[in-house]
């Protein structure tokens, strides 16, 4: 509870910033139009209004988006196609099937990596590599491939979303699996431990920090995975979809809309995480 | 066939080749380190030929790693402009921007417990925003050069970055705290000598998922509007001109970039986290 | 001749008895008006009549419908011409075998304010242009003007325009490209008059091509399955089509619940119906070879960097809507 008066503060401050803004990106319009109908230009007591409910403003004012979210998120039967809560299912099971799979993906690969040093030389280099890949510019090839080969639906975009979430739990795995400090590993060598049973009781407990921190960022790539998957399937239904023809048409409320139900979804994915770390750390003794 | 034994024999091949050598004394040497990835990476190339030849994908679908090396070989001055815009201009600012922005972030909310508790859950919503959706949204507002692109690349890399680093500055263990504080030491000297270092393997950790990040998003960013030059701009181009060799010469140069990019900010993590037992081999 | 009476009969019969064939057609675009013949087809039994079961993938700006066909993700994908006859010059043999779009509904919408009045005006000034395969038209008509468009002195500087009309609303390009149906009427909608504007179609500039043909891969053809599988389509679509120019209104309906992300709006998407009607009126799907010959012509002439550089071989055939519309 302690935390609430401070997220207020926060957030006043956001939206009082947020208003100002909207009311210096939208005047420009309001000038422009009066300039071309030759009248005079409004004063600035006139202008404010008309920077607050435009149709097609640079900056949609808070209300107007608050507005919108609660419309097309409530207002609507969650299987109408305009309903955000349809959408974002969408891209909720997408992004959770890709979030498994990247996540034990990765987790695999940094167990291999640690243990083998012929895969720790030649893959890492490559799943660093890997990850610069521009996702955007392969996507539409992993559809049109995974299409041709008849899969189609959730798992293509899964996949894509997999391929973002991977890397920064294999980076913090490795990382995580290597924290434990050489007294540590001889002590287990002196018991003779084998390298499984160091894994299991000495490795994987120490890697737990880092295991969430990444599993945080990881399930945030997840969700952009998602997002970004819905472009070239034809933007056909789900957030990032929502997006790109709120987009196509201009329409800035709605982009605006759909980038809010995508970081509400954001949050409360990571704040499960959060919770899951909360949870795992302090049974583990770790909770600081 | 021929090809898809081919493809396999070269695998097991070199992948047998890349276990003794990962045994020998020669990766000891720093030449030795280069040569394994660098045999594994060829490996990769190999298969992807044979099995495009094998299977007789078409050349839009997926050209052949040889095709595209021509491709790059002969487009060397439209990749360099490309490069400059989007990487030199676009991505390198924007990161520097943005991890820096989000480092000071960091120790802002640390020094203040009321900032912490307000800022960080609402920072973590606010950059929880896909980057998709803000890039069109950036574009319009900074323009179709590169300060759009840059500003893409400071919103991605501020997340990683931010929270990394506050998980850093909580690395250290009560008992070191204790000591500083027997040492009767200021807040800022337990920040530099002691919170600051302790969390630079958390810090170094963000800033090399945004190494990646950086060069993603200001690629992604040209999608929405761009001048006709840059690798975004030249991708988007080329897959509806069928140039799909022209596109895998793109991203053949993007991975180089990010890849040199990463191994930079993890040589220098190298050097300044010696001290850490995953650093030790 | 005896294949189509068949096929014609089991269309007739068509439904229980017999497992319908699949067609999947590959959009340019995302669902809307400008594919409406193809929904109102769906929508009004003509496919199922023909004993097809047609799946219509919507487009975007992500997806090349070129390929699309190349990697086997649909039958027939709907392109615009230069795009189309690129491809075919890079060795993806696709051969045009409708054409329901007469006219094209390209422009360049350029703001009075900017200061152009002719298209002698253009150089020196930003002019937003579509990437992707759509930019064919546009740089065949600089050249044709003689202006560079790599960004050297006296020419045109050229940007990469988004999915929108941004660049000409916040000033930051003289003109953006428009189609007749589209984005012009976003243009309006934001608050700018026609007054405000000057518009260059591509039809009077005498530099249009054909747009939104219906294409399939050469080899395919020579199947007379599939063949007579296109027949059908071909046929059942320019009903959709000819229904849809009568039924405007109703027409934009269908393709509204056809829209899953729910972003059309009902004005736009019958404005847009109307404007579509004028540019299929005057075809009944069979390709003009007169206005093959003018696109080609345009494509080729294009100074020292055309689009196409030889004389395009087979690659258009009234084989399918001969015996589609007889």
């Amino acid at each position: 509870m302690k935390a609430v008066l401070p997220i207020a503060v926060v957030l006043a401050v956001i939206t009082a910033l947020w208003y100002v803004a909207a009311i210096w990106l939208n005047a420009p319009w309001i000038y422009d139009q009066a300039v071309r109908a030759e009248a005079e230009p409004p004063t600035f007591i006139q202008l404010v209004p008309l920077t607050m409910d435009q149709d097609r403003p640079v900056l949609p004012t808070p209300h107007q988006v608050a507005a919108e979210l609660v419309k097309s998120t409530f207002g609507m039967s969650v299987t109408s196609k305009k309903s955000l809560v349809y959408h974002g299912w969408i891209t909720i099971s997408a992004t959770l099937l890709g979030f498994v799979m990247g996540t034990g993906f990765g987790i695999l690969l940094a167990v291999g990596i640690i243990h083998n040093r012929a895969m720790d030389l030649s893959v890492m280099p490559w799943a660093i590599a890997s990850q610069t890949i521009p996702i955007l510019a392969i996507a539409p090839m992993i559809i049109v491939v995974m299409n041709s080969m008849g899969v189609q639906g959730l798992v293509p975009k899964a996949i894509i979303s997999a391929f973002l979430s991977f890397f920064p739990v294999l980076v913090g795995m490795v990382k995580g699996l290597r924290s434990p400090d050489r007294m540590q590993l001889d002590l287990l060598a002196t018991y003779g431990a084998s390298d499984a049973q160091a894994l299991w009781k000495l490795r994987v407990p120490s890697s737990m920090p880092y295991l969430f921190a990444s599993l945080k960022v990881g399930i945030a790539a997840s969700l952009v995975g998602a997002i970004v998957g819905e472009l070239p399937t034809g933007a056909v239904a789900g957030l990032g979809a929502r997006l790109l023809s709120g987009s196509y048409y201009g329409q800035t409320v709605q982009i605006w809309a759909a980038l809010f139900a995508a970081a509400i979804v954001a949050a409360g994915l990571v704040a499960i995480v959060s919770w899951a770390e909360r949870r795992t750390l302090k049974r583990m003794g770790m909770a600081r | 066939m021929i090809w898809g034994i081919a493809a396999f024999v070269i695998w097991a091949g070199a992948w047998g080749l890349n276990v003794r050598l990962s045994h020998s004394a020669l990766v000891q040497s720093r030449a030795g380190r280069l040569v394994v990835p660098a045999i594994f990476g060829v490996t990769v190339l190999l298969v992807w030929e044979c099995t495009v030849r094998g299977l007789q994908v078409p050349g839009v679908i997926l050209p052949p790693p040889s095709a595209i090396g021509a491709r790059i070989a002969q487009e060397g001055p439209t990749l360099w402009a490309d490069f400059r815009q989007t990487f030199l201009k676009g991505a390198l600012r924007g990161y520097a921007i943005g991890c820096t922005a989000a480092f000071l972030t960091a120790i802002a909310i640390d020094r203040s417990p009321f900032l912490q508790r307000g800022l960080l859950p609402v920072g973590n919503f606010v950059a929880a925003l896909p980057i998709v959706g803000i890039a069109p949204i950036l574009v319009m507002w900074f323009g179709f050069d590169w300060q759009s692109k840059a500003a893409v690349v400071v919103v991605m890399v501020f997340f990683p970055v931010l929270v990394n680093t506050v998980a850093g500055l909580k690395a250290t263990e009560a008992m070191q705290r204790d000591l500083m504080a027997t040492y009767s030491a200021s807040y800022w000297q337990t920040l530099l000598k002691l919170r600051l270092p302790a969390a630079l393997p958390f810090v170094f950790n963000g800033l090399k998922i945004a190494t990646t990040l950086a060069l993603i998003g200001a690629i992604v960013a040209e999608f929405f509007g761009s001048p006709i030059v840059g690798m975004g701009f030249r991708i988007t181009a080329e897959v509806g001109r069928l140039g799909l060799d022209m596109v895998w010469a793109e991203i053949a140069v993007a991975a180089l970039a990010g890849s040199a990019f990463y191994g930079l900010v993890a040589l220098i993590e190298t050097r300044m986290t010696f001290w850490h037992p995953s650093q030790r081999r | 001749m005896k294949k189509i009476v068949t096929g014609a009969f089991l269309a007739a019969m068509a439904g229980q008895a017999y497992a319908a064939d699949d067609v999947t057609l590959q959009l340019k675009w995302v669902t809307q008006a400008q594919f409406a013949g193809y929904y109102a087809a769906q929508a009004q039994g003509f496919y199922e009549a023909e004993g097809l079961n047609v799946t219509i993938l919507p487009g975007g700006p992500d997806v090349a419908p070129t390929q699309v066909i190349a990697g086997g993700g649909a039958d027939v994908v709907i392109d615009w011409m230069p795009s189309a006859l690129a491809a075919r010059e890079k060795g993806l043999a696709l051969v045009n075998i409708a054409q329901p779009f007469k006219s094209s509904g390209m422009m360049l919408t350029c703001r009075k304010d900017s200061g152009i009045a002719t298209p002698a005006d253009f150089a020196g000034k930003t002019l937003g242009v579509w990437f992707g395969g759509n930019e064919y038209p546009f740089l065949n008509w600089m050249n044709k003007l003689g202006l560079a468009t790599d960004g050297s002195a006296g020419g045109v500087t050229v940007l990469k325009q988004g999915f929108n009309v941004d660049p000409i609303l916040q000033g930051q390009a003289a003109c953006v490209s428009t189609m007749t149906y589209n984005e012009y009427w976003q243009i309006i909608d934001a608050g700018l008059k026609a007054e405000d504007l000057v518009v260059f179609k591509y039809e009077d500039e005498g530099v249009a091509t054909l747009e939104d043909g219906l294409y399939v891969m050469e080899d395919k053809l020579a199947d007379p399955a599939f063949e007579d599988k296109m027949v059908r389509f071909v046929r059942a679509s320019m009903k959709g089509w000819k229904w849809a120019e009568e039924n405007s209104d109703a027409a934009a309906m269908i393709v509204l619940e056809n829209d899953a992300t729910g972003a059309q709006t009902e004005m736009a998407q019958k404005r847009m119906m109307g404007e579509i009607a004028k540019l299929t009126a005057g075809s009944n799907g069979a390709l003009d070879e007169a206005d093959y010959t003018r696109t080609v012509a345009a494509l080729m002439s294009g100074g020292s960097d055309p689009v196409i550089t030889a004389e395009p071989v087979g690659a258009w055939t009234h084989q399918i809507t001969d015996k589609a519309l007889q």
